[in-house]
């Protein structure tokens, strides 16, 4: 064993390859991301790991793997099992040869964007077991017995993190690498098990499913994986905490139990029975019988849905038992957000308060209360960033097409190029999931919308999801322009390859050439522009949007600023000419560039850090460890200030 | 002994790189300690937070609000967010960088003055360190880079340096930029013994 520093992420993946995965594959996605990072990261003989172009792909791969007798895994964002669920309910009820481990990374309080999905219901609806490691040390271990459990019972085993355990860094024990076993491949033809036609085979699909998960029952139990704790005595409080949330019921209990607690809580906790919860589906009955049976209130800990807790409630009827449940239904603990030690602490106030206008805490930020807020910092696109280009000629091409900015939706998709709608751009309408920009367009124009639509698109969720969508728009010969915003890396997630990117940063794969996919596909018109022309680029929309009548597809093509930098490649370099520059910000408020500074002494906020000596004019400041002189503000600076110089 | 810090600031400014040295340090030493970032989906300059729990076992790796013993700012503004996470009576380490959003810029926004931070931060505990970025000592001629400084004032003059010795946290800064240990060796060092920022 070795001690070293690693991330939930990380411990999966090398959970994973103890465990002898043959396979993996995933689709990137915060926070889930650094399983398969780590792992590309690694030289690894006779395996093979991928970024795929979408979870389903991904999780069809990793099932095909583990139907043919190997070990599989497949990693993804909550957002990711979305699309990866209709091959999953069909492969949940064939089940599995070879141990299939489905890693999601659930994100309650969002710190990754999109929603507070709980998977946790997936495998609920999927009859698939769930496995929820508390911290990274736990996460390196119930991977392994989450390939163990799936090849014991024959089916697919869900393995949960959520976002602190995932990207959080600890010193856990881990084992020596050991090389792969390599297993055989088995090539099994059983049409009743690994088709859906018919009826009498899905009907015994279906109750083999179920029969499968109550034999994982069985073996969760028999391993001990869920840990039960009556109290000496009958009566006090009975807890029920689900994974992540467990450290903090220790933290909170010790505190509880210390000196200068509140003596009521102190008391209290004297009887205390806890059910420590690391699989959460199956739910563990006999245990939370167990633990009802010898409580006079349950307090159950779970972040977002209460799953968990309306088992308790059911179990407590079963049992003819009628007890206070504290948790979410009662209204003390919220569904939103991520839970820490003040809200354990806030449900063992509850617990002890017999106060009928016990009030819970707000699980949203409240307003200030000191009487000074923290300046708004939205999110914005990095200096030198190619969809900046774009963005800006989007809305020239709706004014010089003859619109109002108002009247032209233009819709947004995930990734980066959902930046466009925050300041300065202001641009984008709506944001869906992977690939939508392109169905909701066509939603407006079908509405009778006169006026013009926009989509616009990422090459990787082009890749991902978008095809159809495209597919379907000139298929229908619906009107509309998509501006697919090209910069060769899936980049929101930390610049991972997609099948658009070049094919010598490929990792040995073959790059897919975007354009011709999209001529393939046989649009009314494509063009392909570079986005830092901002001219030919507006030009380009322009036509589209006055050519009502078809689809028009603008590639703007551009690799992205932060991995062009790291090839350290500048485009040129971008100077001020302090005597032509009157500080009109007319480059700050068009661009929002953040290679472009305001000197402090222009805002009244004190001594510039720029450099600038006494007595010379103040002028816009241009940061070159930022500025690789994509050259945009310059276009936009009514003096002649701001200067393009060669690299 | 036990520490829960919040380290707050701008991605680009380094929180995370101060994070990443404390917990190398603790591993050093022997002292149980987890890191989680929360960047959020800002490349560069967007709000970034670390929070670090040094010398406990078997803990929850985020720090709810009002639970940070030490809360580290790198940027004025940033600070009254990292506020939220202050214990009563904990200390709050202000670096008093001012890194203006371009609304701010445009005047379109507000900004807050150095004195409503610092009486916002008195409301929460009196123990304030500011350091002033304007008064950043040189090394051989060349500013030293904020984020080791601070990391220094950490060790030096905060309840960090009772869990983390200062021959430590050097041997981790050197081990990771070899190259630069004379300059970072000169930043920490002049962080250990810094002055308050008026």
């Amino acid at each position: 064993m070795t001690k070293r520093i690693l991330t939930g992420n990380q411990a999966v993946a090398l959970g994973a390859l103890r465990a002898g995965v043959r396979v993996a594959a995933g689709y990137p996605g915060t926070p889930s991301t650094g399983c398969l990072t780590h792992l590309l990261s690694l030289d690894l003989p006779d395996r093979h790991v991928e970024w795929s172009t979408n979870e389903k792909v991904a999780f069809e791969i990793a099932a095909g793997a583990a139907w043919a007798g190997q070990r599989a895994l497949v990693t993804m964002k909550m957002s990711g099992v979305n699309v990866a669920y209709d091959a999953l309910i069909s492969i949940a009820y064939s089940g599995t040869k070879g141990g299939l481990v489905i890693y999601v990374a659930d994100d309650p309080g969002v710190t990754a964007g999109m929603a507070e999905q709980d998977s946790r219901g997936f495998a609920l609806m999927a009859d698939l077991p769930m496995l929820e490691p508390a911290d990274a040390a736990e996460a390196y271990a119930l991977t392994q017995t989450a390939f163990e459990l799936s090849e014991a019972v024959g089916t697919p085993v869900f393995l949960r993190l959520t976002t602190a355990v995932a990207l959080s860094h600890s010193g856990i024990e881990v084992e020596e690498p050991v090389p792969l076993a390599i297993r055989d491949v088995i090539l099994e033809k059983d049409i009743a098990r690994y088709t859906k036609a018919g009826s009498a085979i899905c009907k015994r699909q279906h109750a083999e499913l179920i029969e499968r998960l109550d034999r994982a029952s069985e073996w969760i139990q028999e391993r001990g994986l869920n840990r039960l704790e009556l109290s000496d005595a009958p009566g006090g409080l009975g807890i029920v905490v689900v994974g992540a949330v467990t450290p903090y019921l220790d933290e909170a209990l010790e505190l509880a139990r210390g000196a200068g607690a509140d003596r009521s809580l102190a008391s209290m906790l004297d009887d205390v029975s806890t059910l420590k919860v690391s699989a959460t589906v199956p739910f563990p009955w006999e245990e939370a019988r167990a633990l009802i049976q010898r409580s006079d209130q349950v307090f159950v800990l779970e972040e977002l849905e209460p799953y968990a807790e309306r088992e308790v409630y059911l179990a407590a009827y079963q049992l003819g038992i009628d007890l206070p449940i504290i948790g979410k239904l009662d209204g003390t603990l919220p569904r939103i957000g991520e839970y820490t030690l003040s809200t354990v602490l806030s449900g063992m106030d509850r617990a002890v308060s017999s106060s009928p206008d016990w009030e819970a805490p707000s699980a949203l930020p409240e307003a200030d209360a000191k009487g000074v807020s923290p300046a708004s910092r939205p999110i914005t696109v990095c200096a030198g960033c190619p969809h900046r280009g774009t963005y800006l000629a989007i809305e020239a091409a709706i004014k010089e097409a003859g619109f109002e900015k108002e009247e032209v939706m233009v819709a947004g998709d995930i990734g980066c190029t959902i930046l466009g709608m925050n300041p300065p751009f202001d641009l984008l309408w709506n944001e869906v999931s992977m690939g939508s920009s392109l169905g909701i367009a066509q939603g407006y124009v079908h509405a009778g919308l006169k006026t013009p639509v926009i989509a616009t698109i990422g090459d990787s969720t082009f890749f991902h999801g978008g095809m159809p969508g495209l597919i379907n728009a000139i298929q229908h010969r619906v009107p509309l322009t998509l501006v697919l915003m090209d910069n060769g890396w899936t980049a929101m997630t930390g610049m991972q390859v997609n099948p658009g990117t070049d094919e010598d940063r490929q990792l040995g794969a073959r790059r897919v050439d975007l354009e011709s996919v999209v001529r393939g596909l046989g649009p009314d018109r494509v063009a392909v522009v570079d986005p830092y022309d901002v001219r030919v680029t507006t030009d380009a929309i322009v036509e589209c949007l006055r050519d009502i009548g078809g689809v028009g597809v603008v590639i703007a093509q551009r690799e992205c600023a932060i991995q062009a930098a790291r090839r350290k490649v500048r485009y040129g370099t971008v100077s001020v000419d302090a005597e032509k520059c009157t500080l009109c910000k007319q480059c700050l408020r068009v661009t929002g560039c953040p290679a472009l500074s305001l000197p402090l002494e222009a805002k009244g906020l004190g001594e510039s850090p720029c450099g600038d000596s006494p007595g010379t004019r103040l002028a816009i400041a241009v940061d070159p460890s930022l500025c690789n002189g994509c050259g945009i503000c310059v276009s936009f600076c009514p003096t002649g200030a701001l200067k393009k110089g060669a690299s | 002994m036990s520490c829960n810090i919040v380290l707050v600031g701008v991605g680009g400014q380094g929180v995370l790189t101060i994070a990443d040295l404390l917990i190398r340090s603790a591993f050093e030493a022997g002292v149980p300690a987890s890191y989680c970032p929360t960047k959020g989906m800002a490349q560069r300059g967007g709000f970034v937070k670390a929070e670090v729990r040094l010398g406990s076992e078997g803990i929850g790796p985020r720090i709810g609000e009002g639970q940070g013993d030490l809360v580290v700012s790198m940027e004025r503004s940033e600070a009254l967010k990292g506020l939220l996470f202050l214990k009563p009576g904990g200390t709050f380490l202000l670096f008093d960088h001012v890194w203006a959003p371009t609304g701010v810029m445009l005047g379109a926004d507000s900004y807050p003055e150095r004195a409503q931070v610092a009486q916002a931060i008195r409301t929460v505990s009196e123990e304030l360190i500011v350091l002033d970025p304007d008064e950043l000592p040189t090394v051989d001629g060349n500013t030293v880079r904020p984020n080791i400084y601070i990391l220094g004032a950490m060790i030096g003059r905060t309840a960090v340096g009772e869990i983390l010795t200062r021959e430590t946290v050097e041997g981790t800064i050197e081990a990771r930029w070899p190259k630069a240990a004379g300059a970072n060796r000169g930043a920490f060092r002049s962080g250990l013994t810094s002055a308050d920022g008026v």
